[in-house]
């Protein structure tokens, strides 16, 4: 540790401010040389800084600079915020935080705090203790926690008062250090004691003994708990020792009734106790740790190999994209599933995978493409970085990681609310990750190169160096791990190119201060905004120094016998594209060992490279010739490629006779047709069989079209039909002798089946109505041709079970008749207007009972409602048909329990679940009807 | 970075540079460790296995030795978290001993309490461990000592096994080196000596007290086994596939050592002599009558000092049982090929013992005690019919339908008239196949229904040249010694058995009095499952190093 400071008392407070750029004097003004006025105010002294100091501060105080604050009041008033506070306490050591605990908890007192007595208050016994306390003050007088009263302190010899910063002592807590505050002097006001004394007040450090001579066992207990602070205690119960050792304190002044259950240690008896200190002990620094040290070498090389692993990983990843992009979830993010497919992909556990995804995330290679349905997909910067070098890839991955905010660690961990985080969820960023990072790190760099450190010692070293903001252990532990991915560090030491990247780490104020860089402080806070005024270390040199370690490509590879093949070292790029395309990889590491097999030397030729050229290409690079049974593979598997052949057609012709089809192909009137001969009898075209029949017709040629069976289908006209529902009037004549009582009853009875009539007229047309959406649904799948006569056929269908189902005489009857004989019919319809029947076709199968028994179903919004609102009076089970948040409409058996406000609650037996539906989405209501087969069971009311 | 012979990789595999000039002594200092994954010609590929690591350390190899070897001859920086793996995994071995207490018998000492404690605690041991004595120690049923240890070995805390062997009943036994017992023709005593290899194998053995050794088909195994009961000088059980293989073990032993005819017996299903030197086949021990082993006694017949198991890769199941409780006893497992489709090579390690010594068949080949041979796949396009009913088969008879190809017997007798009169076994799977073949060739025929005598009789005639042409079913595929056959066809096997492939290879490689290669033949017809299986059952061999030459049937005429 470079020693700059002096030793004398106060003055070594001003030296060290002298070489940091002094806060308190302008340059070259000599010591003392001022006029002394006291300064009243905090915002006076800051407004009477010179502007080279201003500016140190708000380098060293980022946070005071960021947004730019509009006044000098204003910055006054930002640094003695909560908030600015807090973060400069968080971003000091420990014996800093002692020694502005030690101001503030001195301050109350008359006397004037200087520099000796707060060296002397923290415990400070050696010089070296008493240089490290002079520097963390001349640290807290620089982040303006700890200003230098103007005039010296009366009485004392030794240096100017030190006052902490407004607002500074509320940080601290009611009992800074576990001091009690001013103000709770002993023997205050004194009871008698019960033998008439008057207790003795304010007992002088060396009278405490005698006082205490007397007192009741447990009473020095007492006085030991509380020392330390906090120096509030819990009263204990009544008739116990305890509670009498207690009494005597109270009744002796040394302790204070605090609240009814609480009371608290006199400041006096707590300082007299504690020898006058503060704390109980000096925090010095702990010692490095040093007891595993690798060689560099080895550091270099596990660094190297992760650094090619992720970049691979990376580009993998990038690869894998590229094709088939990542969908994104409706919540942000990448699903688990994607995330465990990509980790079968990627042969990498599901952590790594995440990480990954986060790193090429923060760099920038992908990204949410932001589209109609979202997808993550390599961006444009990925071509740039896949061809660069390897150590440029590198440098840039490990630079992003180092800046991003994002927490890859936590994917897969729950939230609050219980949901799994995803990788790429926007929620996943934390603004001190790269603050968590640069204060990892920079415990790594300070120790000794290849020293390996453990997370313990990590989070050790941490709790000294940044006491009031220490990261919890988990996520020092997340970091070292992805730095260990990274390979900035390896075999848990820091890699050279990790200390590469170091310059990026350190706040300018902290790189100019080399004359502390021993110290251990520059593991402080790295904010974002100062990144700019950071010393940005050249992108070469981090990749310069992971090139060092690398070690040269290999461009030879030793093919055996076993089709296996070795590429003893690192392949070079030729070799591993090579490699990539044509071979398996078997195992990874110093060398790669690759495994041909028939299905990757197939792939190879499916991406368009032909044997001779896979030979060519592996002999060029082979260390002897290719072995004779890799050569048969690559030749054999060449030959059976492409033996099957697979392509598009839209209609095709064939012929018995060759010579029918002789011409047609070189027709120029057919060219547009796109005729292509597969076979002598058989040529394809590119339009529909519609317009081949008419074309090949006008032609003079008399074919016919047939069906995928090979069966003649005889093309007829398009028949167009709409579907109407039966008008009411027609069922009922007029009938005159309406009066007459009998023709009541008459009209009565008739009635009665028309009701009938037109509800089962009603449900035909539901159905008649599903057929034609089911042929929509497959028109809009096939050709538009065949979807029309698909519908035609369906809605034709439709109408015929309606009709059919109006003649039906009674309701069981036709339930019967439905369930039963729906098969023939649907079979009659043929295979599209059996699509069309389904509700009825499925009648007939006993697996779907569910369906087996729906009759009596509307779609009439208003008699949907009816239908429900009886349901939840009769508890019964109706079909729901719903359309959900998607537009599907689903089919489900409910029991409506409730409907109101134009919802409807129901209770879903099947699932066991209740669920609320807008009425709105309700396509169509049916009952569900008992069995048809047992009729006493029938109720149509 | 040095440049030395091996790189090792992060998945613990360590590839050795053949042709580097340090590879030799790489492959002294990484044998005790590592185990050899596939030796083909320019890369050789070792892995290390906590079994491998765990017997090192059992032959007194520390995690330093193995270490420092790693670091002398690696190329790249050795990944860390391998070392530290290799040392925390050799760490495990031996906090757990199995002492012979003088008070309280066979007891499993630990020098770890915790580790007891889990031990005890798990399921697995359960039964195995009986009272025990104090802190550090329990009492085991000495019966359960090979279940313990096999226990011990899937619970990761191999123990050492310090409770030494029984010495069993002492019988002389020595090599009749002087070859008094085997005269010339002329009368004469031939005298002969264990190969380098050999004395290796056996000092291996005897020094780690049990287990196995691999050595190349026609290397000389039954030797191996002659001079370990040389060693041992107590009385022997041998344990043998069967009972063609149990009477070549018989005349070679009387050939080779001062045993003579009543000194060793045979127990098979046809004869039942208990002697000083019993052969019995795995057949008769695992014969069950109304749910029992009705030979099991045999094993107690009387105190034997040494234990053999002849082509150990092949132990029946029930085998693995019995073998459980002979522990005491020295073991000695001898093999060519230990693959086994069924995945339980780790039980023969930890039942008979670890691998104690392990040669490339291309090593032995190299020194000239293995005949080279020349390995060929034909393939053969199917005539368009077969491949119409091929394609239309069921996936359950489509394999035999492929290896049963007709177009096959043409190459074979293609194959047969270019060695002409070479000594030729046509070996397949299928009997009508091979019935057609040896009608087809004119040749005779063995297969399981043949009789023993029968058998011999044909095995003989083979030998002594009388005929030379031969087809045999799957019962050659072990242990028989036809030292003179050069030439080996094979049109079908069982599947993808890697091991039955490299045995039937073996066939051929005794060394001929010629020094002429040998020609292994596999007709295999093209674009089905039987090309499928072919390339997986050559993997074993490829493996060893014998790359297979890939030949079209149509071009057979003009080779």
């Amino acid at each position: 540790m470079p020693r700059v400071v002096a030793r004398a008392v106060f003055s070594a407070v001003v030296s060290a401010e002298r070489t940091l750029g002094d806060p308190l004097r302008g340059p070259g003004a000599p010591p003392g040389a001022r006029i002394v006025v006291r300064m009243a105010t905090f915002s006076e002294d800051l407004r009477s800084r010179s502007d080279d100091e201003l500016v140190a501060l708000l380098r060293r105080r980022p946070d005071l600079a960021s947004p730019s604050p509009s006044t000098l009041s204003s910055l006054a008033a930002r640094a003695t915020s909560r908030a600015s506070l807090e973060r400069a306490l968080g971003s000091v050591d420990a014996v800093v935080l002692q020694a502005v605990e030690a101001v503030v908890a001195l301050h109350d007192d008359a006397t004037p705090v200087t520099a000796d007595r707060v060296a002397q208050a923290v415990g400070a016994r050696s010089d070296a203790d008493r240089e490290l306390v002079d520097m963390a003050l001349a640290r807290a007088v620089s982040l303006l926690l700890v200003r230098l009263d103007e005039e010296p302190a009366t009485g004392t010899a030794t240096g100017r008062g030190l006052l902490a910063a407004p607002g500074l002592a509320e940080l601290l807590g009611p009992y800074p250090a576990g001091l009690p505050p001013a103000g709770t002097v002993s023997g205050g006001p004194a009871p008698t004691g019960r033998n008439g004394a008057v207790t003795p007040t304010v007992p002088a450090p060396l009278l405490l003994g005698d006082v205490l001579a007397d007192a009741p066992p447990g009473a020095r207990q007492v006085l030991d708990a509380l020392m330390w602070g906090p120096p509030v205690g819990l009263l204990p119960a009544v008739r116990t020792p305890a509670r009498d050792a207690v009494q005597w304190l109270l009744t002796h002044g040394l302790l204070f009734p605090g609240d009814t259950r609480h009371v608290l240690l006199a400041r006096d008896v707590a300082l007299a106790l504690r020898s006058g200190r503060t704390h109980a002990e000096l925090r010095r620094p702990p010692a490095a740790p040093s007891d595993v040290r690798h060689p560099l070498e080895l550091v270099a090389g596990e660094s190297v190999m992760a650094a090619q692993r992720i970049v691979r990983l990376v580009a993998s990843l990038v690869r894998t994209w590229e094709i088939e992009p990542a969908p994104v979830l409706r919540t942000g993010g990448l699903g688990v599933r994607e995330l465990r497919k990509l980790a079968a992909q990627l042969e990498t556990e599901e952590a790594d995978t995440a990480f990954v995804v986060e790193l090429a995330g923060a760099a920038g290679l992908v990204a949410d493409d932001r589209e109609e349905i979202p997808s993550f997909a390599p961006t444009l910067a990925v071509d740039d970085w896949l061809t660069a070098e390897l150590s440029v890839r590198w440098a840039l991955l490990a630079r992003m990681w180092l800046t991003t905010n994002r927490t890859a660690w936590m994917v897969g961990a729950r939230d609050d609310r219980g949901t799994v985080r995803a990788a790429l969820n926007p929620e996943l960023t934390r603004p001190w990750a790269p603050r968590l990072r640069a204060s990892v790190l920079g415990v790594l760099a300070d120790a000794a190169p290849g020293t390996a450190l453990t997370v313990a010692q990590v989070s050790e070293q941490l709790a000294w160096r940044t006491p009031r903001a220490l990261p919890p252990t988990a996520a020092v532990a997340a970091t070292l791990r992805e730095a260990g991915l990274l390979g900035v560090v390896a075999a848990g030491a820091l890699s050279p190119a990790g200390r590469a990247l170091l310059p990026d780490l350190r706040p300018l104020d902290e790189v100019a201060a080399t004359a502390r860089s021993g110290d251990g402080r520059r593991a402080r806070s790295a904010a974002p905004s100062s990144a700019g005024a950071r010393a940005q270390p050249d992108a070469d040199d981090v990749a310069a120094a992971l090139r060092d370690g690398l070690a040269d490509a290999v461009d030879e590879i030793l093919l055996q016998g076993d089709l296996t093949g070795v590429v003893p070292g690192r392949p070079s790029p030729e070799l591993e594209a090579l490699i990539e395309r044509a071979a398996r990889v078997e195992s990874r590491g110093g060398a790669l060992t690759v495994r041909f097999t028939p299905e990757s030397v197939r792939a190879a030729l499916d991406a368009g490279t032909t044997a001779d050229e896979l030979l060519a290409g592996l002999a060029a690079h082979s260390r002897g010739s290719v072995p004779q049974p890799l050569d048969y593979l690559v030749r054999d598997a060449a030959r059976r490629h492409g033996r099957l052949r697979a392509g598009a057609a839209s209609s095709y012709v064939r012929a018995e006779d060759p010579a029918l089809l002789a011409g047609l192909v070189e027709d120029p009137r057919l060219a547009a047709f796109g005729l292509v001969r597969l076979a002598p009898t058989v040529l394809a075209a590119q339009v529909s069989t519609r317009e081949l029949l008419a074309a090949l017709r006008e032609r003079g040629l008399a074919p016919v079209a047939e069906g995928p069976d090979g069966h003649i289908v005889h093309a007829e006209r398009v028949i167009r039909r709409v579907t109407r529902r039966p008008r009411r009037g027609l069922v009922t004549p007029p009938d005159d002798a309406s009066h007459s009582a009998a023709a009541r009853a008459a009209r009565v009875a008739a009635l009665v089946p028309e009701l009938r009539r037109a509800e089962l007229a009603q449900q035909a047309d539901l159905q008649a109505q599903l057929a034609d959406r089911e042929a929509h649904r497959v028109a809009a799948r096939s050709r538009a041709d065949d979807a029309a006569s698909a519908a035609t056929a369906a809605r034709a269908a439709g109408r015929g079970t309606a009709a059919d189902d109006a003649l039906g005489s009674s309701a069981a009857e036709l339930d019967q008749h439905a369930s039963v004989g729906g098969r023939p019919r649907a079979v009659d319809a043929g295979p599209r207007g059996g699509v069309g029947h389904r509700p009825l076709a499925r009648c007939t199968t006993p697996a779907t009972p569910a369906t087996s028994a729906t009759s009596g179903g509307t779609a009439d919004p208003v008699a949907a409602l009816g239908l429900l609102r009886e349901a939840v009076e009769d508890r019964t089970d109706v079909w729901l048909e719903l359309v959900d948040a998607h537009g599907v409409p689903q089919r489900r058996r409910v029991r409506p329990l409730r409907l109101e406000a134009g919802r409807l609650r129901a209770l879903d037996p099947a699932r066991d679940s209740e669920l609320t539906v807008a009425v709105h989405r309700i396509a169509s209501v049916a009952r569900v009807e008992p069995d048809p087969l047992d009729p006493t069971e029938e109720t149509h009311d | 970075m040095t440049d030395g012979p091996l790189i090792v990789q992060s998945d613990k595999t360590l590839l050795l540079e053949v042709d580097h000039d340090q590879a030799a002594a790489c492959r002294r200092a990484i044998a005790p460790f590592a185990e050899l994954e596939r030796a083909p010609e320019h890369v050789h590929t070792y892995r290390l296995t906590p079994l491998g690591l765990w017997n090192a350390r059992a032959a007194g190899h520390d995690a330093e030795l193995v270490v420092s070897v790693l670091l002398e001859y690696s190329r790249y920086p050795v990944p860390h978290a391998l070392l530290i793996d290799i040392a925390e995994t050799m760490s495990r071995y031996g906090r757990l001993q199995l002492v012979q207490d003088p008070v309280h018998g066979l007891v499993l000492h630990a020098l770890d309490k915790a580790v007891l404690m889990e031990v005890m605690r798990s399921k697995r041991s359960a039964g195995l461990l009986g009272a025990r004595i104090d802190d550090t120690d329990v009492i085991v049923h000495p019966s359960e000592r090979g279940h313990l240890k096999q226990v011990l070995l899937k619970l990761g805390w191999p123990a050492e096994d310090l409770a030494g062997y029984v010495n069993g009943e002492a019988h002389a036994i020595s090599l009749d080196t002087a070859g008094i017992s085997n005269p010339g023709k002329d009368g004469a005593p031939r005298p002969w000596h264990l190969r380098p290899y050999q004395n290796q194998a056996i000092d291996g053995f005897w020094h780690g007290g049990s287990g196995v050794i691999v050595l190349p088909c026609g290397a000389g195994k039954t030797l191996v086994g002659a001079g370990a009961m040389a060693r041992s000088q107590t009385t022997t059980l041998i344990l043998v596939t069967n009972t063609v293989s149990a009477r070549q073990w018989r005349d070679e032993l009387l050939k080779r050592t001062s045993l003579t005819d009543d000194e060793i017996g045979e127990y098979s299903g046809a004869r039942k002599e208990v002697r000083p030197v019993t052969i019995a086949t795995y057949q008769v021990m695992t014969t069950k009558r109304k749910g029992v082993y009705t030979h099991l006694e045999l094993l107690d017949a009387r105190d034997w000092g040494l234990v053999i198991y002849d082509e150990v890769h092949l132990l029946p199941a029930p085998i693995f049982r019995m073998t459980a409780d002979l522990q005491a006893r020295r073991r000695l497992g001898l093999t060519a090929t230990l693959v086994r489709e069924d995945g339980r090579e780790d039980e023969v390690f930890s039942l008979i013992g670890p691998k104690r010594f392990d040669a490339p068949w291309k090593d032995i080949e190299a020194q000239g005690y293995i005949a080279p041979a020349d390995c060929v796949e034909v393939r053969l396009t199917m005539p368009e019919r077969d491949r119409m009913i091929y394609a239309t088969a069921e996936p359950e008879d489509r394999y035999r339908l492929a290896a049963t190809a007709p177009g096959k017997n043409h190459v074979v007798e293609q194959l047969v008239a270019k060695h002409e009169g070479e000594p030729t076994l046509v070996i397949g799977q299928y009997i009508d196949q091979l019935e057609e073949l040896a009608a087809h060739l004119g040749a005779d025929l063995i297969t399981g229904s043949t009789t023993v005598p029968e058998r011999q009789r044909l095995y003989d005639a083979f030998r002594t040249g009388e005929i030379t042409k031969l087809v045999v079913s799957k019962v050659a595929n072990f242990s028989i010694d036809l030292p003179e056959a050069s030439v080996a066809i094979q049109v079908s096997g069982s599947f993808g058995s890697r091991q039955e492939e490299a045995q039937r290879l073996g066939r051929l490689l005794r060394p001929k009095g010629d020094g002429r290669p040998a020609h292994f033949y596999a007709v295999v017809a093209r674009d089905t499952v039987d090309q499928d299986f072919a390339a997986h059952r050559q993997r074993f061999l490829a493996e060893q190093g014998y790359a297979y030459t890939i030949v079209d049937a149509e071009d057979l005429v003009t080779d």
